[in-house]
Formats: C-alpha cells, sequence, structure tokens
C-alpha cells in the first residue's frame, strides 16, 4: 500500500459491525405502535364513547338502555376443537390464503329504567385483523431465530395485515394539524352563500377516541361571521354570536371585550400588532345580529340552537331544545375540549385570528405546507371507522327492537333478555369485524358521514415484496390524498422548504403521483401514544406539567379571568388547542428555551418530542402566539440543541415540522449560513443526510449526481429485480422476483450497512466499460458479455404461485364434491400428473400440458388444468392444506380441496431485458457477445461485463457514476468497501475541523489507483476483442453496481401473423394475453401515406386486417341482400374414387330476385357492418359498380311513403 | 496462389510455466495471428464440463436450475478431450450424448445428517472415468488438504438431501462459458523505450524523479550510482502515455518515445485447471492450424465439412 493509505482507510468502512435491528425498527415503527395502542387503549376509549340507546316500550312505558362496555380482543388462533388453542402464525395465513385476525368481543350493557342493575352481556364481533407485530401478533418480541423458525424473514418487521394471504399496508394519508387553528383563504367559501368572503379560519377538532369535526369560521362581508359544520353530509352555519352566547353565561359587554382585546390604541402599527380599530365595528355586528332574533341569555340561545338541530340530531326526538342545543355544542364544536369556557376561548381566539387576517396583520396558512399537516395512521383509521360501524350496529339494534314491539308480537318479551338478544342477533355482531377486514382488503370506506376524512377509497395498499425497497417504501409513504390527484393546480405538488428534513425530495416518482405520493425521510419518525419507554403516555398528567411550566416560566392562566390583553403585549398561549393562558412577549423567548431544556431532561415530565411551536411577532406574517402540541400523528425529526451545554448523549431534540419554521437550524458543515450574529443557531442537523429517505440515501455520491437522475434511481430501485425475501421457500405470492446471485456494492454509503441491505441484496457488481464499441450501444443500448452471462451474472427467477380451491363455487353452478384424482383411463397425463391428481415437483411443465387434474364425484369425469402461460415452467413446490385433509376416528373428515402450486421460470439475462446502475442510468440489453469479442486489457487480461455508450454521461451528468467506477476500481484492489455517503465533505468531523480535505474525492480515489499501478483517471488501455489492435483512446472501465429491472421482453414481446379476429369487425383482436395484434393507427397510417407506401398500407390496413370479399347486387346496389343459394342436391351417381364435384357458389339478391347482377367486390368486413348498421338505422346504402375503379355509394333513408 | 510470399516463421519463447499458468513471447507475426490465437484459447479449446443434471432428491435450499449451472462451472480434468467426440457427432450412441465415447457419468448422494452445516463440494462428485474429475487445488495452493474440500455446490441442514446424476460432455467455449479452458489469455505488444539522454540530462533530478513517478506502473528508475534514467521494465508499461504527458507538462516534448512493436506480443495464459496452461497452448495451435488447413483445403473441396469433421461447425459458422 502506498502512504496516502492513511487518508484512504478514512472511507473504507470495516465490516462485521454488530447488527442493531433498532434502526431498522425505527422505520416501521409508526404503523405498529399505532395499532399496539387500538389494542391497549384506544379500542375501550372509543367504546366509552359510543352513545347508548335507549329503546322504549310506550305499552308499558319501560326503557332499555344499551350501551357498550368492555372490548376484548385475542391474538389470532387456530379454529381447533375448543380445548386447545394453538396460535395462529402469519406464514400459514399466508399459504392458507385466510386472514391474520384475532377474537373480537365486546360487553354490550343493558339497563332497564327500573332497575339498578347493569347487565353485561358478551357479544362475539367476529374476527377482527391483527397487524403484524403488534402486541397481539404471535410473533411479537421474537428473535430472529424463533423469526425463521416461524417461516418468516429473521428481519420481519411487520406492520401489515394479512388479508386472505395478502399483505396489506395502510396508507399514510396527509391530513390537516388537529386542534390548531388555520387561516385559509379560498374562492369556494365566497360561494357558500350570499354575503361570504374567500377568507375563513378552519380547526380539524380531534376527540380523545381520534374522531374528529373540522370546523370552519367563516368571515362575512357584512364583517359578521358563522360558525360551518358538517352533520350528515351538510353543513349547517350558525352565527357566531349566538354560539359564543350559548357557550357561556356571559354578557355582551364581556364578549365586546374579549373580541377586541387584542386591539389596544398604545400598539397601533407596531411590530406585531394584530388588532386594529375595526374590531369594535365588527363584534358590534356580532352582537347586534344576536339582538335581532332576541337571544339575551344563554338559555335562549341554546333552544335556538336546539330548535334547528333537533330534525339531524339522532336519538334526541324526546329531548327538549335546549339538551339539544347542548348536545350540538358538545358534539359538534370543539369536540377535542370537553370544557365550554375553553370552547369559548378558543372561538375567541379564532375570531381574533379571522379578523387580523381580514385586516391583513396577519398572512394565511398554507394548508398544503407541511406545517399545518399530520399523518393517519391505520390504528386511527380503524378506530373511527370501527366506531361508526359500532355506532351503526347499536342504532340498528334499537330499530329492530323498536320495530318488534311496534309489532307487538306474542313471542316478543320486552323484559326477557334472550328475547332482546335474540331480536338484535338479526343484525349480525361478526359483520362488524367483517367490514374491518372488507375496508383493509379493498381500501374502501363504506360509510355514511365521511368520517372527517377526504377520501374514501385507496386507504389502504398491498405490500408488494418485489423487493425489500419497494416494500420498505409502502410504509415510509405518505400520501396527500387521492382527492388533489385528479386537481389541475400544481400547488399542492409543490416541494416546500417546510418539508425539509420531514419528507425526501428526492423519493417521489416522476408523472402522474408526483409530489403527492412522499417519502418520509430516514430520521423522519411520527409521534405516538407510547413514549421512549414504551408505555403509554398519560396525556392528562402531560399537561398538566405542561401547564405548571408555563405558569412558572411567567404565564397567566386563562381560566378564571376571560379578556386576555393580545399581541404584541402579551402573547396566546395554546396547548393542544386550548387557550390555556397569556404570555408576555419579552418573557417568551426565555420560557421557549426554557421548556426546550425539559425536553431534553430525561428526568422531566415533559415528553420529548412535545412541539413547541413559537410563532414570534412579525409584521404581517403569521399569526403570532405560543403554540405547543404534544399530541400524536405529528411527524417529528431529530437535530441535535447546541445551545444546552449538556452531555453529548442528551442533545438530540426531537423537532416538527410546525417548529422548524422559525427556528434557527444550521447545516454540520461548521459554517453560519450567513446567520451572522442576528439569528445565532440553537439547533444543528445531524448529517446531511438526514433529508434523504431510506432509498435515496443508497444512492452512492448523490450529492455529485444531477438531482433528476437521483429522483430516477429511487424509482428503478423500487423495480429492481432482487433477492426478494430469505423466506421464498416458504412463501405463496403470486408472483415473486428473484435475483439467483446477487452481490454487495463495493461502494455503498453507510445507510446500506445501518438497514442490513445486504440481507436483501439488490444487485452485481458489473465490470463496466464506456466506450462506443459497435453501435450496440447506442441509445442506451448496452452490450452484455455473454460469456458472463453464462457464468451467471444476473440469473434469476420468477415465482408464480396458483392457488386451486375446489370449495370455491363462484365459477360453478353445480355443487358438485371435487377432488384432486388422477384418471386412471388416461394414461397419458400420467407423465406430468402424480396419483394424487398433482404435479410432481421439479417437473417441467410446457404449454397446455396439464399440470392438476381434478375428478368430479357426481358426473364422474376427470378434468384437468392446463398450463395457460406461454412459457414453459417448472414446479417449484405443492402446498397442500393440511387442515382439511385431518382424518377423525378412521373415516375422513374432508378431502383435500385446497392447494397451491408454485411454478418457477429461470430468467436469465436475454436480448431486451433492461438493466441500471444506481444512477437512473438505464439501458436495454442489445446484444448478448461472447467473451472473445469484447474488448480486453493488455495487462490485466479482463474483459468487461458490460459495455455502454459515453453519450449516457454528458446531457445526464451522473458523475457519481464515474466516481463509484474508480472508487469500487480501488475498493475491488484494496479489498475494502468504499464509503460513499453523500455530503460527507460538508459535516463537521468529532474534532471540530470540517473534513475538507485539501485534495479532493476524485484525487483520492486517483492516487488510490496510482498506488496499484493503475491510470490516475480510472482508464485503461483495452485491445479490441475482435482484430487484437490497440484501441485508438483509453477506455473507461470499472465495476459499477448494476441492478436489473423487472421489465422483460419475455413478459412483453407481442408477435402475430394470423390468429384470433373480433366477431364483429373480423380484425384482429387487441392484447398480448389473447395473442392479438399491435394498432397500426392513423398516426402510423399517416406517415405511409406521406411515404406513399401504398402497396404496404393496402397490405396492413386491408389484407391483413378485415380483407372481405362482398357479393354486390349490381342491379340494386346492396351488399346486404345478397345470400347463398343452396344448391339442390343432384341426383347423380357418385363416381366411385372420384371426390364429388364441387358444386359452384351460386348467390342470388333477395330483392331482386335474380343472381343475375352478381359481382364480387373486394372491401374491409368493417364495411358490410356499416352497412348492416346504417340498415338498422333504416339508411340504405347502394354500391354503384363500374369497371373504371370508380365506385360510387350513395345512401337513401326509407320514409313510410316508400 | 501467385505473388510474394508473405510467409513468416514465428518463434516462442517460454518465460514461465506453471500447471496453470504460462507466459511466453511470441514473435514474428502479427496481431491477427496472436489475436487468433487468444480466442481459440479461451473460446475454441475443447475440455469436458457437465451439459446434463438428473436430479433425483434435491431438498437443499438451491432450485434444481442453479445447482445444474454451479455443476457446469466446475472444472473438470479435460486432458481427455482433444480426443474425445462431440456428442453430437457420435456414431455409437447415436447423438444422445450417454456413451462412453463422448459422455463422462457422474453421481452425487449428499444427506445431511447432523446438526453441523454440510458442505457438497466438487470431491462429492463421483465419476465414471478416473481421467475426467473435478479439478483439484488443494497441492497447488497453500491450504491443507482438509481446510480444501474442492469447490463448494450446495450447504445442507440437518435433513437436506441431493441426490443426483450428471452428465459431462465435451464442448468448446464458444457454446458455453463452462467449457472454456482459460481463465485469462491476454496479450500485449512488446514496447520499445527509447529516451533521450540529452534532453534528459537538462532534467535537475527532482523533476527527473517526478517524472519517474508520473508512471503508475514502475518501468523507469533512476540509477543510484550515476543518477541517469533507466529503463527498468518495459513490459511493465501498459501505454497509458503517462510519462510522455508528463515530458510534454514539464515542457520537454520528446524526453522519451516509445513504440509498440508489431510483430513480438508477450502473452500471459491462465488456465482454470481443465488442462494445463502449456497443453492449452498446443490444443489451441492444434485447433487453429485445423482451421487453417480447413480453409486451404476449402478452395477445392466443396465438401469440406465432411473432412474435417467437427471443425466444419467452425468453418461454417466463423
Amino acid at each position: 500500500m502506498a502512504e496516502d493509505g492513511k487518508d484512504w482507510k478514512k472511507m473504507v468502512r470495516g465490516s462485521g459491525t454488530t447488527p442493531d435491528r433498532e434502526a431498522m425498527r425505527e422505520l416501521f415503527k409508526h404503523h405498529i405502535e399505532s395499532f399496539d395502542h387500538l389494542c391497549e387503549s384506544g379500542l375501550e376509549t372509543m367504546f366509552l364513547r359510543i352513545k347508548p340507546v335507549v329503546v322504549t316500550d310506550p305499552s308499558c312505558n319501560i326503557k332499555l338502555r344499551i350501551w357498550f362496555g368492555k372490548p376484548e380482543l385475542y391474538p389470532p388462533q387456530k379454529e381447533q376443537s375448543k380445548s386447545t388453542h394453538l396460535p395462529l402464525y402469519p406464514s400459514e395465513c399466508r399459504q392458507a390464503k385466510i386472514s391474520y385476525t384475532g377474537k373480537f368481543l365486546a360487553e354490550v350493557c343493558f339497563q332497564y329504567d327500573n332497575s339498578a342493575a347493569v347487565i353485561r352481556q358478551k357479544f362475539n364481533f367476529g374476527q377482527f385483523p391483527i397487524m403484524l407485530m403488534s402486541k397481539l401478533c404471535n410473533l411479537r418480541g421474537a428473535d430472529p431465530q424463533k423469526l425463521v423458525s416461524c417461516r418468516e424473514e429473521s428481519l420481519e418487521m411487520g406492520g401489515y395485515f394479512i388479508l386472505n394471504g395478502f399483505e396489506r399496508v395502510v396508507r399514510l394519508l396527509i391530513l390537516q394539524k388537529r386542534n390548531y387553528p388555520v387561516s385559509v383563504v379560498r374562492n369556494s367559501f365566497s360561494d357558500r352563500r350570499e354575503g361570504y368572503t374567500d377568507k375563513a379560519v378552519v380547526i380539524r377538532c380531534v376527540r380523545e377516541d381520534q374522531s374528529a369535526v373540522t370546523v370552519k369560521l367563516y368571515y362575512l362581508r357584512s364583517g359578521s361571521a358563522r360558525l360551518g359544520f358538517w352533520i350528515q353530509g351538510r353543513e349547517f352555519l350558525l352565527p357566531l354570536g349566538i354560539v359564543l352566547k350559548a357557550l357561556v353565561d356571559t354578557t355582551d359587554h364581556e364578549i365586546y371585550l374579549s373580541l377586541t382585546s387584542c386591539y389596544s390604541e398604545k400598539y397601533e402599527g407596531v411590530k406585531g400588532a394584530v388588532g386594529t380599530p375595526l374590531l369594535g365595528e365588527r363584534a358590534k355586528v356580532i352582537l347586534d345580529e344576536v339582538q335581532h332574533l332576541a337571544l339575551l341569555t344563554r338559555l335562549q340561545c341554546l333552544q335556538h340552537i336546539g330548535e334547528h338541530f333537533q330534525p339531524v340530531m339522532n336519538g334526541l326526538e324526546t329531548e327538549s331544545y335546549s339538551v339539544v342545543g347542548e348536545t350540538v355544542l358538545r358534539d359538534y364544536i370543539f369536540v377535542h375540549l370537553d370544557n365550554n369556557y375553553d370552547k369559548f376561548n378558543l372561538l375567541i381566539f379564532m375570531v381574533q385570528k379571522l379578523f387580523s387576517l381580514i385586516d391583513q396583520t396577519s398572512a394565511p396558512d398554507n394548508l398544503d405546507s407541511l406545517q399545518n399537516q399530520e399523518v393517519l395512521l391505520p390504528g386511527q383509521l380503524i378506530t373511527i371507522y370501527l366506531k361508526e360501524k359500532l355506532q351503526e350496529w347499536l342504532d340498528k339494534a334499537k330499530r329492530l327492537l323498536q320495530d318488534q314491539i311496534n309489532n307487538k308480537s306474542k313471542n316478543f318479551d320486552f323484559r326477557s333478555l334472550e328475547d332482546i338478544k335474540k331480536v338484535m342477533d338479526k343484525n349480525p355482531s361478526k359483520q362488524i369485524s367483517q367490514a374491518i377486514e372488507n375496508m383493509l382488503k379493498t381500501g374502501r370506506l363504506a360509510t355514511q358521514s365521511g368520517l372527517d376524512l377526504q377520501q374514501r377509497a385507496g386507504m389502504t395498499v398491498q405490500a408488494e415484496r418485489l423487493n425489500f425497497l419497494r416494500y420498505l417504501s409502502h410504509f415510509r409513504a405518505v400520501h396527500r390524498g387521492s382527492s388533489f390527484a385528479g386537481l389541475r393546480t400544481t400547488s399542492v405538488r409543490k416541494l416546500l422548504p417546510e418539508s425539509w428534513g420531514f419528507l425526501c425530495p428526492v423519493h417521489t416518482p416522476d408523472g402522474e403521483p408526483c409530489g403527492l405520493l412522499n417519502h418520509m425521510t430516514a430520521s423522519c419518525r411520527i409521534t405516538s401514544y407510547f413514549n421512549s419507554q414504551g408505555n403509554i403516555r398519560d396525556f392528562f398528567k402531560i399537561k398538566l406539567s405542561i401547564l405548571s411550566v408555563l405558569i412558572g416560566v411567567g404565564m397567566t392562566p386563562s381560566l378564571p379571568k376571560l379578556a386576555q390583553a393580545g399581541p404584541p403585549e402579551v402573547l396566546s398561549v395554546l396547548l393542544d388547542g386550548r387557550v390555556v393562558g397569556s404570555i408576555p412577549s419579552s418573557e417568551v423567548e426565555k420560557a421557549v428555551a426554557h421548556i426546550r431544556r425539559l425536553k431534553l431532561a430525561a428526568t422531566s415530565a415533559i415528553p420529548d418530542d412535545l412541539e413547541v411551536g413559537y410563532v414570534p411577532l412579525s409584521m404581517g406574517g403569521a399569526y403570532p402566539g405560543l403554540f405547543l402540541f404534544s399530541s400524536p400523528s405529528r411527524f417529528v425529526r431529530p437535530v441535535k440543541n447546541i445551545s444546552v451545554p449538556s452531555e453529548k448523549s442528551h442533545d438530540i431534540e426531537l423537532i416538527g415540522p410546525f417548529e422548524q419554521a422559525f427556528m434557527e437550524i444550521r447545516c454540520p458543515d461548521g459554517g453560519d449560513g450567513g446567520r451572522r450574529n442576528t439569528f445565532p443557531a440553537t439547533h444543528e442537523e445531524i448529517h446531511p443526510t438526514g433529508i434523504l429517505s431510506v432509498v435515496a440515501n443508497l444512492t452512492p455520491w448523490s450529492d455529485h449526481n444531477q438531482s433528476p437522475r437521483n429522483m430516477y434511481q429511487c424509482q428503478m430501485a423500487k423495480q429492481t429485480m432482487a433477492f426478494s425475501s430469505q423466506a421464498i421457500h416458504f412463501r405463496a405470492d403470486q408472483k415473486l422476483y428473484h435475483l439467483q446471485t446477487p452481490q454487495t456494492p463495493i461502494v455503498r454509503t453507510s445507510a446500506y450497512e445501518k438497514y442490513f441491505m445486504d440481507e436483501y441484496p439488490l444487485g452485481t457488481n458489473a465490470i463496466v466499460a464506456v466506450l462506443a464499441y459497435s453501435g450496440y450501444d447506442m441509445e442506451d443500448a448496452m452490450i452484455l458479455n455473454k460469456s458472463s452471462v453464462d457464468r451467471g451474472l444476473c440469473h434469476g427467477q420468477i415465482y408464480q404461485t396458483d392457488t386451486i380451491d375446489l370449495t370455491d363455487q363462484s365459477n360453478r353452478a353445480d355443487r358438485s364434491q371435487r377432488t384432486f384424482r388422477r384418471s386412471n383411463v388416461d394414461k397419458s397425463v400420467h407423465s406430468l400428473i402424480d396419483s394424487d391428481g398433482l404435479p410432481y415437483v421439479g417437473q417441467m411443465i410446457h404449454p397446455n400440458e396439464p399440470y392438476c387434474s381434478i375428478y368430479n364425484e357426481v358426473t364422474s369425469t376427470t378434468k384437468t388444468n392446463n398450463l395457460k402461460s406461454t412459457e414453459p415452467v417448472i414446479v417449484d413446490y405443492v402446498a397442500v392444506d393440511g387442515k382439511k385433509n385431518v382424518v377423525v376416528d378412521g373415516k375422513k373428515k374432508g378431502l383435500l380441496q385446497k392447494v397451491n402450486i408454485r411454478y418457477r421460470r429461470s430468467r436469465n439475462p436475454v436480448i431486451g431485458d433492461k438493466f441500471s446502475s444506481r444512477h437512473g442510468q438505464k439501458g436495454v440489453c442489445s446484444q448478448l457477445w461472447p467473451d472473445i469479442d469484447m474488448p480486453f486489457s493488455g495487462v490485466t487480461g479482463m474483459r468487461p461485463d458490460l459495455i455502454i455508450n459515453p453519450h449516457a454521461f454528458p446531457s445526464r451528468m451522473t458523475i457519481a457514476m464515474l466516481l463509484e467506477s474508480v472508487a469500487a476500481k480501488g475498493g475491488s484492489l484494496q479489498g475494502k468497501f468504499v464509503d460513499a455517503t453523500p455530503f460527507a465533505s460538508s459535516v463537521k468531523k468529532a474534532n471540530g475541523e470540517p473534513s475538507s480535505e485539501s485534495s479532493s474525492l476524485v484525487d483520492e480515489l486517483g492516487s488510490m489507483l496510482t498506488s496499484y499501478g493503475f491510470n490516475y483517471h480510472g482508464v485503461e488501455v483495452l485491445y479490441s476483442g475482435v482484430y487484437g489492435m490497440e484501441l485508438t483512446c483509453e477506455i473507461f472501465i470499472g465495476p459499477v453496481y448494476y441492478q436489473r429491472l423487472r421489465h422483460m421482453v419475455s413478459d412483453k414481446f407481442q408477435v402475430r401473423s394470423t390468429g384470433t379476429v373480433d366477431q364483429v369487425t373480423r380484425q384482429p383482436i387487441k392484447g398480448r394475453k389473447h395473442g392479438g395484434g399491435i394498432r397500426f393507427g392513423e398516426m402510423e397510417r399517416d406517415s405511409l401515406l406521406a411515404h406513399g407506401a401504398a402497396y404496404l398500407l393496402h397490405d396492413r390496413l386491408h389484407t391483413c386486417s378485415d380483407h372481405h370479399i362482398a357479393d354486390v347486387c349490381s342491379l340494386c346496389g346492396s351488399i346486404l341482400t345478397t345470400s347463398f343459394v343452396q344448391p339442390q342436391k343432384r341426383a347423380v351417381r357418385q363416381i366411385g374414387g372420384l371426390p364429388p364435384g364441387r358444386t359452384p357458389k351460386k348467390v342470388t339478391c333477395h330483392a331482386c330476385q335474380t343472381s343475375k347482377g352478381m359481382e364480387t367486390v373486394a372491401m374491409p368486413y368493417v364495411f358490410r357492418y356499416l352497412a348492416a348498421e346504417l340498415a338498422a338505422m333504416n339508411i340504405k346504402m347502394t354500391l354503384q359498380l363500374s369497371n373504371e375503379g370508380e365506385s360510387l355509394m350513395s345512401f337513401a333513408v326509407w320514409t313510410e311513403d316508400d | 496462389m501467385e505473388g510474394a510470399s508473405y510467409q513468416r516463421f514465428p518463434k516462442v519463447k517460454i518465460r514461465e510455466m506453471k500447471d496453470d499458468y504460462a507466459k511466453f513471447e511470441l514473435r514474428d507475426t502479427d496481431a491477427s495471428v496472436a489475436n487468433a490465437l487468444r480466442r481459440v484459447m479461451i473460446a475454441e479449446v475443447p475440455t469436458i464440463a457437465i451439459d446434463l443434471v438428473e436430479i433425483e432428491v434435491n431438498s437443499s435450499v438451491l432450485n434444481d436450475e442453479f445447482i445444474a449451472h454451479r455443476l457446469g462451472l466446475i472444472p473438470l480434468t479435460s486432458e481427455r478431450a482433444m480426443s474425445m467426440r462431440f456428442s453430437r457427432d457420435c456414431d455409437a450412441c447415436d447423438g444422445d450424448g450417454q456413451c462412453e465415447f463422448c459422455s463422462v457419468e457422474f453421481h452425487l448422494r449428499a444427506k445431511c445428517l447432523t446438526d453441523q452445516t454440510l458442505d457438497v463440494t466438487s470431491k462429492d462428485l463421483y465419476s465414471s472415468d478416473h481421467t475426467v474429475v473435478p479439478v483439484d487445488f488443494s497441492d497447488s495452493s497453500g491450504y491443507d488438504a482438509s481446510e480444501q474440500r474442492g469447490i463448494i455446490i450446495v450447504k445442507l441442514r440437518r435433513g437436506q438431501e441431493l441426490r443426483l446424476r450428471a452428465i459431462a460432455r465435451k464442448g468448446i467455449g464458444k457454446d458455453h462459458a463452462k467449457w472454456s479452458p482459460a481463465a485469462t489469455v491476454t496479450f500485449m505488444y512488446e514496447p520499445e523505450i527509447h529516451i533521450n539522454e540529452d534532453l534528459m540530462e537538462t532534467l535537475s533530478l527532482e523533476d527527473k524523479r517526478s517524472w519517474v513517478e508520473s508512471s503508475p506502473t514502475k518501468v523507469f528508475d533512476i540509477d543510484p550510482n550515476t543518477q541517469q534514467v533507466v529503463v527498468v521494465d518495459p513490459e511493465a508499461y501498459t501505454y497509458d502515455d503517462e510519462v510522455i504527458k508528463k515530458a510534454e507538462a514539464m515542457g520537454k516534448p520528446g524526453l522519451v518515445e516509445i513504440y509498440a512493436k508489431e510483430d513480438s506480443f508477450i502473452f500471459t495464459v491462465e488456465s482454470t485447471g481443465a488442462i494445463k496452461a502449456s497443453q492449452l497452448v498446443l490444443n489451441a495451435i492444434e485447433v487453429l492450424k485445423q482451421k487453417l488447413d480447413a480453409v486451404r483445403l476449402s478452395d477445392d473441396t466443396v465438401e469440406a465439412d465432411d473432412q474435417f469433421g467437427e471443425l466444419g461447425a467452425h468453418m461454417r459458422g466463423g
């Protein structure tokens, strides 16, 4: 090794680090934790929130109250005999194509009004889907050994559901940030009703049981405001004054003071002042509105609300107006708050924010920015959906009971619980779990209310295991919502600076879902109900301790006094959407710093992921205030807090996108980022790669590439045919791609090891030469070395599983019993099918050969299933459903009904297959050349595995690919992996000095090569393999990690000479599957016309399509009235030995009753079809035939008169 | 054939010769001959390799094709290959390739009965012909015999079994790389290096040193006594032009002149072990000669194919 080996060592990482799966688990954690919360307490909380129903028997005037008690959810178990309960494992579900579900029981409580006793009855709510690796999963906590013995990946991370054998993930959706009022300007608001403006303040309130209600506060041109919320698909609008008055007992004067509190003459025009003198005018308008309705007291307001809402409030038909009014306030207005005083204060705050938006003392918030967004997690989705289903079930039970009572049937006793249960069973409780399962299976929400969500479909996606990166991306993807996909505006797709560090700017697909489907960065997490110790958080306690801390730092609590001053004097403090007080603006920065310090301290009661959103005073910027969030479902990411002088281990702070916008976070390159001393940085990024997703992090030296190339790589990494699964022998996926001999990349980033990519490698280190060698590498084509392919380069297989379920009645009319059995008569199939009716394992089956044989016991016939594919397959395994084959008491309980047959087809590289490097450089194999024809190095004798064209580089500027080639050459000479983590030069080293070596990266790599006797630039002298002459220029050659993409010609080629035609038009059909042709369309026709290729045109469009010789009657000009005349059987004796003479075709015209004018004309068959269609519309088409090639056509419409 | 004769008499000088490695000079000929020799060595010298595998039991983690592919790539000792028949034109077995003249049968039976992983290697292949066996590297490399158990085919865990019958046939590397006897065959033109002594003397010692070091390979050195630049190893020169560029950068173009001798080649041959490197060269010359014979005779013999049997394919296909 040369003397610069020391420098080199810095770039090479040692192998053999102890595996720490925690980093990996973090990537999936948000799914699992949210489901864990559902199992542990979420269900219970939600059950208690379901509204009880009351059934009244008018005859005896007994009331029955029914409500839900405690739910119980069990881990998945096999349905065996009653005594034994064996755990059901996910691998069994995948093979048997069943769902991974656990028993779901719940108490339903009954109480008759005349008795104090509550009768609790357990109801079975069916089999509830259980998320893998959640607390109820049988694999939870299993070590790798156990996982492997359970036929799982040793790196199984869970986070998905298994439904009918399919793995489905709940898609993370972007929602509006909960419990934070956002000012919005939207044109559609002004269309609501007359007098509305386009401005409103919107808050999405989330209850403790995670159901949400969005409330909008609209501004009216009159200066007043309306509170809008949706009930049963309709928006209801309430005047602001009524709501204010209905919430608390207060006077007009107090309301006036509260509304105008944020205006003070002293501060007018000062920075941060939000109030204007107009506030008083508006307050008057608001109060006058109430006055006009003659509503003076709180009770009157409540009654007014109640009167209007009674028709839409279920179950409150008999209640008084004031009770209904209270219920409306409780169930629809600021549902995250229990206290009416809190609601009043929040409403005042929102009005002030709205008015400041109108007066342009604050700017509108952007709902498309991550700052005002959070995420929908699986647990939450299931909880709110389940809540609605349970409520529906209870309401329906009530309706059924009420009907039964009204029918006055004799055998129904309202006082007998047995009878009540019998009636309730008409609406089976097991459907509840079925509904959840269907929702997860299809991703569709069957809901009336919409659950305050923007979309009803696409809530789940299948977790494809095409390769590990694709699989992983399903769990890291965040979708903006399908309702935005159709929008013509592109503003939602914009990459906004607020998403810095949370969403990866590189990893988004190009094309239709661009910018809507984002991926979380590798370091981004989502807050949950669990703290870092794994215990459920006590939010009540957390809130109390935050409050006490806030009061300690100078906040005035809001509760005793209603009216408070406003900015810039004091700032409102909101904790999870509750106005808890106000803090003098002079104190607030100190307070924020103090809270941040407490966040870091392990011992404090302040959670480490508390979001301290301090919006400072500004001139017309965001509405100021101190907004604290402790809620789950928020994005957070770790950064270093450098303002706190503490030990190294405790300086990592979790920050959210809301607070990030107002924080000073510097890059760890040691510079100040242009801040100078005006805004000193308080925080520092941990590493610049923190802005990249896991997939984007795997691109070596992505900072040297043109940015779109990195995006392409993220796409292509997910389409790579790779080592998809370690447990491939036990999997029954419909289609599985598998790379036979993958390798670990020589050049890799630090993320590669962190996320165990060696467990699922993606490609091969191929020796790539960059030269134009024959023209076969033009336009992104590439030449593969045939001998390398012979030796196994990029070999792969496709596994396909065929599930045959004989119990499946759907495709069969008769209900006959069927079994797998081989026919004893037909010996021809015996070479392919074993005596059990199933194929031999390892047997090759060719197209149209039978692969299994089914015996129908009713018809006593055997039918074989024949292979439909166009290429031969090999039987990889046959899995039978063991459960159905048990022998009980000497006789067979059930016959084998369900099998999985997995086929394997080898897919070795052929011309037309697609490959790509890790730098968005894809190419199609154009030639497989033998070793001897490839250029070779005179020194080492090396021949490249792959030749690409130098033109691939100048315009695409994928410098990292060149670097990779040079680095991999050096690394393989040295026998060490090369670290290619991007932005490595912008990271300060531990000793405080920036790692800006005097030499560049190229220098480091180049001198490495020179020390091994190679050229500094990575070029080598090559000799032509064909002529043995030295090539004129030196060739850039070195190992590059290549991926094989799943797009293969064998799946795509389409050939047809003749074949099936369409019944109606007699033109060739379309579709590769059906052996159809490729459409020769209008534009293709145009180009042939332009070339004057008339013969070819005629050939393509007529001869090869629907060439037809029609008989036309030249007398009447019709082509439809002609028909064959059946020649009379002539009673002539057949002359022995001679074939019967063909009787000449005789055609007559029906209309003319003669065959005199018969002519034959070649035409497209569709023309005849056109004539027929026209005839059906009473239009006659006549052809006038002539020999000069000027055939005329005319149309006539027949009328009644004719 | 009229006109001047271009006949030359190439000379071969062997520099180094080991079982699997050979280095020799080829002089008095041109690139076409040298390259033809290289191409023949890689792609047309016949060897024996497993070509057909019948799997009886395979409960290992690798699928049948994978194991068959791995078996095919195991080099088999192929001294017999030149005299063996291609099974496609074997009369004895009518082309089904299962007779003693054109094929060798192998058997492999392995089952793991212990908790320790069992490595199934090329040593477990039992040949029907003792002259055709998997290549054994144990003596040539410095490992102990116990350590070196041949080429691993598959690893078995407890209860897994592999049982198969394999047929090895003669073939050439052009059909499939597994029949290629050569790991590497390469040649380079012999360089001729002239240092312009006068110009060199104008350089300071420091400059000389930096010039000498500009070559990534050690071609030049400075004589410690005379402090003159001398050529220590002309063949280490890779035609990378680094020294010429350096001389130009130093403002001394023409400091050194390097030519490639158009008629001398230095060959490096590495064999897979199927045949000895020396035999590989001889066989290649033999094959090349047969091919040339075919070309010469095809002038007057239309049915050259019949005469040259197996080589007919080469002439047709090229």
